[in-house]
């Protein structure tokens, strides 16, 4: 269960404050597919950010399986993101000088897991999100978008989170591999009763999920 | 894939800067490398020289200056009471006479010139004013010394001595043997194996000399003992000569002798000035490496950090990425710890084989500047040997000491270099990639 509860970020400028996020409480429960919709600006992206623990928040709690995620010290919050949470970036966000299964055995080798077993785990994900198995070895400058973005799926997956949170998946993908990513996404909900918000302006992929929260100027309405 | 070979993979990610990195970075420590080469060179140039050049002390009776003054001849017991002092490595006694033609069946082979006759006449005016037939008949008496060490040039008051034939006296020895300088030997019609009288004595020539030196040419060496008993001065010396075990002890020791024998009954006089022309030129060199050291790490430092920091900033978002997913800081750094070794290590490795080619051309540069920058300070000089031994004439021993300059490059060296690249490969790198680690993830992805 993830339970947000009076959650609000505030950027300091050079002049004024920013409020890209302001007392947004809101519970999802286990293995569900929800999304966060919204215009740009609204502050989905900085939302996402807090959930995943990538950055701080003002005020307000974040609990994951229990635990308040905005009371953790730096080891804990490293943990956290290691083993709870897989995130999905719009852009995919691989390490361009590594193959495909080398990035997603990168935080199976963070979490201390052998060799032989990420090597064996990153190849069974890879095939799972529909990699062709010849295309594992090759780096991301040499994959096209959407399997670049399996490729941060399986990635997401790698150390079996609770946790999924996408920002914008679909966002760089034509409408039929979009598709693709949102089904593996919900099978995944479904299957390994993992817990998925994924940000989207995509109204689309909002109607397929089972809870969606719209934010309009930080507020949640 | 784990961290470090992540970090070497990482440095190989830009062909054309990865190039540039080691290129600059290898000069920079074949610099670095160079300049402690001739650091360490020129430092124990420094120690040998003093060590050698300059760290004699003459010891005469006082008073005496050629056969001139006065002054009671020093003893065997004063060598002995010298030898004991602290840092005196050896002492050599010398003996010198002056054999007239009354003594010897020996003709100088020294003209006696225009001087020597005017000498001559200034002397006899003092005894009769109406003597003349001693200007017609005047011949340069022959110059004898011995030495108690036949192979120590400075005792002999030359520069070099290069037998021509024959064997070296044994200075030991207490025979009637001499040798014979070349012009001496010529104009007497003498070779090895031929006697002259001396002392009323039959000497037998066993070596023929030649010093480069007209005066020196013109002379006998005999062993210690045997001039001793020949010009009845046994365990008598005219000069002792103090080796010390470096120029820089040379006031103590000289204060010490003065101690032991008396100030009164001794003049001391030490080679310091000489030493000190020497060290000169290497201390300048020593200077000038030790300043272009001191950049060269700078540099070298500079440029690891500025490349790091420059690396950093290009992978913000990485660093963000991997963060995201679960990556510590302490592995974030050590990746770009790694990153920054490779390229150290490569670059040390080109550093060294440059550093290796060019230290010898880049030493004798620095040498050559340093030389023709002092050269102004004279080629040396001719002085009048105290205590009666012969003319001497001291060559200059900074041209020597800086031309005798070569590097060599020790293990040691190679892994002071190393070990100072991979320090400074480690902070370099680890400072900006910790500091980046700090940011929040979120910051860093953001700023892109």
């Amino acid at each position: 269960m993830l339970k947000v509860n009076k959650l609000t970020k505030v950027f300091l400028s050079a002049d004024n404050k920013v409020s890209a996020v302001k007392d947004v409480s809101m519970d999802v429960p286990d293995g569900v597919f929800s999304t966060i919709v919204g215009k740009s600006g609204s502050g989905k992206s900085t939302l996402l950010s807090l959930l995943g623990a990538l950055d701080k928040p003002t005020s307000g709690s974040i609990e994951v399986g229990g635990e308040d995620v905005t009371r953790m010290g730096d080891s804990k919050l490293i943990k956290y993101r290691r083993d709870k949470i897989g995130f999905i970036f719009q852009n995919y966000n691989l390490i361009p000088n590594l193959t495909a299964l080398e990035n997603v055995t990168l935080p199976m080798e963070f979490a201390g897991i052998k060799k032989e077993e990420r090597i064996k785990r990153a190849e069974s994900l890879l095939k799972q999100v529909g990699l062709d198995l010849a295309k594992q070895n090759r780096k991301p400058g040499r994959l096209s978008g959407g399997e670049q973005q399996r490729v941060a799926i399986a990635r997401a997956l790698a150390n079996k989170p609770k946790l999924i949170l996408a920002d914008e998946p679909t966002g760089n993908l034509d409408s039929a591999t979009g598709k693709i990513i949102i089904d593996l996404l919900k099978d995944l909900a479904r299957t390994e009763n993992t817990t998925i918000v994924a940000v989207t302006h995509d109204e689309g992929i909002a109607k397929q999920a089972k809870i969606t929260f719209t934010l309009k100027d930080g507020r949640l309405v | 894939m784990g961290v470090i070979s992540r970090g070497v993979k990482n440095a190989f990610r830009n062909g054309v800067r990865t190039t540039s990195i080691i290129f600059i970075l290898a000069l920079s420590i074949a610099m670095s490398l160079i300049m402690l080469l001739a650091l360490k060179t020129v430092d124990a140039k420094i120690s040998s020289v003093k060590g050698s050049i300059g760290n004699t002390i003459t010891i005469s009776p006082a008073g005496v200056r050629g056969f001139e003054g006065g002054g009671t001849l020093l003893t065997d017991a004063n060598v002995t009471d010298v030898k004991g002092l602290s840092h005196v490595v050896s002492t050599i006694g010398v003996l010198s006479d002056r054999l007239e033609s009354a003594s010897t069946n020996l003709i100088s082979s020294i003209e006696p010139g225009e001087f020597g006759n005017r000498q001559k006449r200034q002397e006899n005016s003092s005894v009769s004013s109406n003597n003349t037939s001693a200007n017609q008949s005047f011949t340069m008496p022959v110059m004898v010394s011995a030495t108690s060490d036949i192979n120590s040039l400075s005792s002999l008051n030359v520069s070099e001595l290069t037998l021509t034939s024959g064997d070296k006296i044994d200075a030991s020895s207490s025979e009637n043997i001499a040798m014979l300088g070349k012009d001496l030997a010529s104009k007497n019609g003498l070779s090895v194996g031929s006697t002259f009288k001396a002392y009323d004595q039959d000497i037998k020539v066993v070596g023929i000399y030649d010093t480069g030196n007209t005066f020196t040419n013109g002379s006998v060496l005999m062993p210690l003992k045997t001039l001793q008993n020949l010009s009845s001065q046994t365990g008598q010396v005219n000069q002792i000569v103090v080796t010390t075990d470096s120029i820089d002890n040379l006031s103590s020791v000289e204060t010490a002798i003065k101690d032991k024998i008396g100030s009164d009954k001794v003049d001391v006089v030490s080679s310091q000035d000489q030493s000190q022309n020497a060290v000169t030129p290497l201390e300048n060199i020593k200077t000038i490496s030790t300043y272009s050291l001191v950049g060269s790490i700078i540099a070298g430092s500079i440029i690891i950090l500025l490349t790091m920091v420059m690396i950093v900033r290009e992978r913000r978002r990485e660093i963000g990425v991997l963060k995201a997913i679960g990556s510590s800081n302490t592995k974030i750094m050590a990746q770009f710890i790694s990153e920054a070794l490779t390229l150290t290590l490569i670059s040390s490795l080109a550093g060294i084989i440059l550093g290796l080619i060019f230290s010898n051309p880049v030493l004798k540069i620095m040498v050559t500047n340093t030389e023709s920058s002092v050269s102004t300070g004279g080629p040396g000089r001719v002085m009048g040997g105290g205590g009666g031994a012969m003319m001497l004439k001291i060559g200059n021993g900074t041209g020597n000491a800086l031309r005798e300059m070569h590097a060599v490059i020790g293990w040691d060296i190679i892994l002071y270099g190393f070990l100072a690249a991979i320090i400074i490969a480690i902070i370099g790198s680890a400072i900006p990639s910790f500091l980046i680690s700090k940011v929040r993830p979120a910051e860093v992805m953001r700023a892109e």
